[in-house]
């Protein structure tokens, strides 16, 4: 049998958790290649419209991933992205989206292991979930 | 304090007539905003007037509902234009300027608002069959619907927002108007839920009244009936769209043409993300999506576009139905909002509309909120 091989989008704010996977690299760790890191300045700036269209496009999980409470590089970005996915998983499971496929975690410059962890345990549960029904063929 | 408005020549809409004549002599008032006939047409639409004649054309409780009024009282007051406006609103309109006000799209600093038991509404559409076919006159139209309950317009039927609206009610206005309860055959109650708005009515010098005391069974009744409406609806919705899937085959025949943004009163960009460069494809892009998929539908992002509509805007939708009404492809976008709207609102525990203070949800947060959404479980 094939396996899956889902395809995993991660938004990753710059001063932490794309430090952390810069970390992991350096310290020659391993994760899954299903996962497609983005790199972005701070999750705050990640528009609920970048998942959405993620989902629309065929992701089978969509990452925010950025610095803990109180760390965040311009004091408040994580707060404000904590809230907007908490909107996101209220709307999309409505659709059919389920609400695991969407994650938010707080991975800090220096956890490098964690990232690499993180990111396989991740990829494990969405392979567990199977491909997401929500690629549109014809309609975007 | 509360009076009651008697009826002029045993009508109703000549007692508020005379009312809105009598504010709009009155020092503080320097215009009216409330529903007009346009001359030689059944058109009702909301307008300002200045003229006393004028308000001869008014028909303030009526089952016209062309668009949500809440975005042109915006209008009227984002800026201050030195003048005093009396604005007559339906509830769910006075819910959208509120959320207009905290987007500091509004201000009520010149504005004396009055809201009024919503006198329910036609779609605009059937609105216009019913003038054509047996209009009953302002006053009869009123007498029906509130005296005698009867919802059945010679077939019509009141729209799907009216019909699931669980507030149809006054809040946060200067001056209530009530009729749920009251004898309309003798008046309206009228109560003042502001300073300003008390002082004017003590200066119409009016004796007293008290609300009818039946008035707050006939509220519960009604809340009730339309709730389970409500739930009724919102079942049928979500089983017609929980997947990506059905939900595309709802839209199918949306034409992106953005009415339902367009005439959406909290729907508050300046300038819409979907009118950007943004969506104004390269020609090799849709090759390209074509490719991939085979097929692609023209105009693109259309479940995209409902869907960031909702991430937009569903806390804030105060339920008007005025998308589904602006819909050229008669799809009943009102429905899905709603159905997601009660979703999202309950999440933030948020009530559009309902209190100036509190602010719309995705403007603030808190730093000990929403734990459980964090993080991955671990084996």
């Amino acid at each position: 049998m094939e396996t899956f091989e889902p395809v995993i989008v991660a938004f990753v704010c710059n001063w932490c958790t794309y430090t952390a996977a810069d970390l992991a690299g350096t310290s020659r760790l391993s994760y899954p290649s299903n996962i497609r890191l983005i790199r972005v300045m701070c999750t705050g700036m990640v528009d609920p419209q970048y998942v959405i269209k993620a989902f629309l496009e065929g992701a089978d999980g969509v990452l925010i991933s950025g610095c803990h409470p109180g760390d965040c590089h311009y004091i408040n970005g994580n707060y404000k992205a904590r809230r907007r996915v908490k909107l996101l998983k209220e709307i999309l499971p409505r659709f059919g989206i389920e609400k695991d496929r969407l994650r938010l975690t707080w991975i800090g410059a220096s956890d490098g292991i964690e990232f690499a962890e993180v990111m396989t345990q991740l990829n494990d549960q969405i392979i567990e979930m199977g491909p997401s029904q929500a690629s549109v063929s014809k309609a975007i | 304090m509360m009076i009651k408005l008697a009826t002029e020549e045993n009508s109703l809409t000549k007692g508020l007539q005379q009312f809105f004549k009598r504010l709009l002599a009155t020092e503080e008032i320097d215009a009216l905003f409330l529903p007009v006939r346009l001359t030689a047409s059944s058109s009702i639409m909301p307008s300002l007037v200045t003229d006393a004649d004028q308000i001869e054309n008014a028909v303030p409780l009526s089952p016209a509902f062309p668009l949500n009024s809440g975005r042109m009282v915006s209008r009227l007051s984002y800026k201050l234009s030195g003048r005093k406006t009396a604005v007559l609103l339906r509830p769910c309109e006075m819910r959208a300027f509120i959320e207009l006000i905290k987007l500091k799209q509004g201000s009520r600093q010149e504005l004396i608002l009055i809201g009024m038991d919503c006198p329910k509404a036609l779609t605009a559409s059937d609105y216009t069959a019913y003038m054509e076919k047996d209009p009953l006159a302002d006053d009869a139209y009123i007498q029906k619907v509130f005296s005698e309950k009867d919802d059945t317009l010679n077939g019509f039927h009141f729209s799907s927002a009216c019909q699931t609206c669980e507030n149809p009610f006054p809040v946060n206005a200067d001056i209530n108007i009530f009729l749920h309860g009251v004898d309309l055959s003798e008046g309206v109650m009228m109560d003042s839920g502001s300073e300003s708005g008390q002082k004017i009515l003590e200066s119409l010098k009016m004796p007293e009244a008290s609300m009818p005391a039946n008035r707050e069974e006939i509220v519960a009744q009604i809340k009730e009936a339309n709730s389970i409406a409500n739930s009724a609806m919102v079942k049928d919705i979500e089983e017609k769209t929980n997947s990506i899937p059905k939900l595309t085959a709802f839209f199918d025949r949306c034409i992106n043409c953005y009415n339902c943004r367009n005439m959406c009163p909290v729907c508050y960009c300046k300038e819409c993300v979907f009118n950007t460069d943004v969506f104004y494809h390269q020609p090799v892009q849709y090759h390209q999506w074509a490719e991939k998929k085979g097929i692609v539908k023209l105009p693109t992002d259309t479940v995209f576009y409902h869907l960031t509509r909702l991430a937009h805007i569903s806390h804030a939708c105060v339920g008007c139905g005025q998308c589904s009404n602006a819909c050229p492809s008669d799809i009943n976008v009102f429905e899905l909002f709603k159905s997601v709207a009660q979703q999202t609102q309950a999440a933030f525990e948020y009530s559009p509309g309902t209190d100036e203070n509190d602010p719309p949800p995705l403007s603030v947060f808190h730093e000990k909120e929403f734990e459980d959404i964090i993080g991955i479980e671990r084996e």
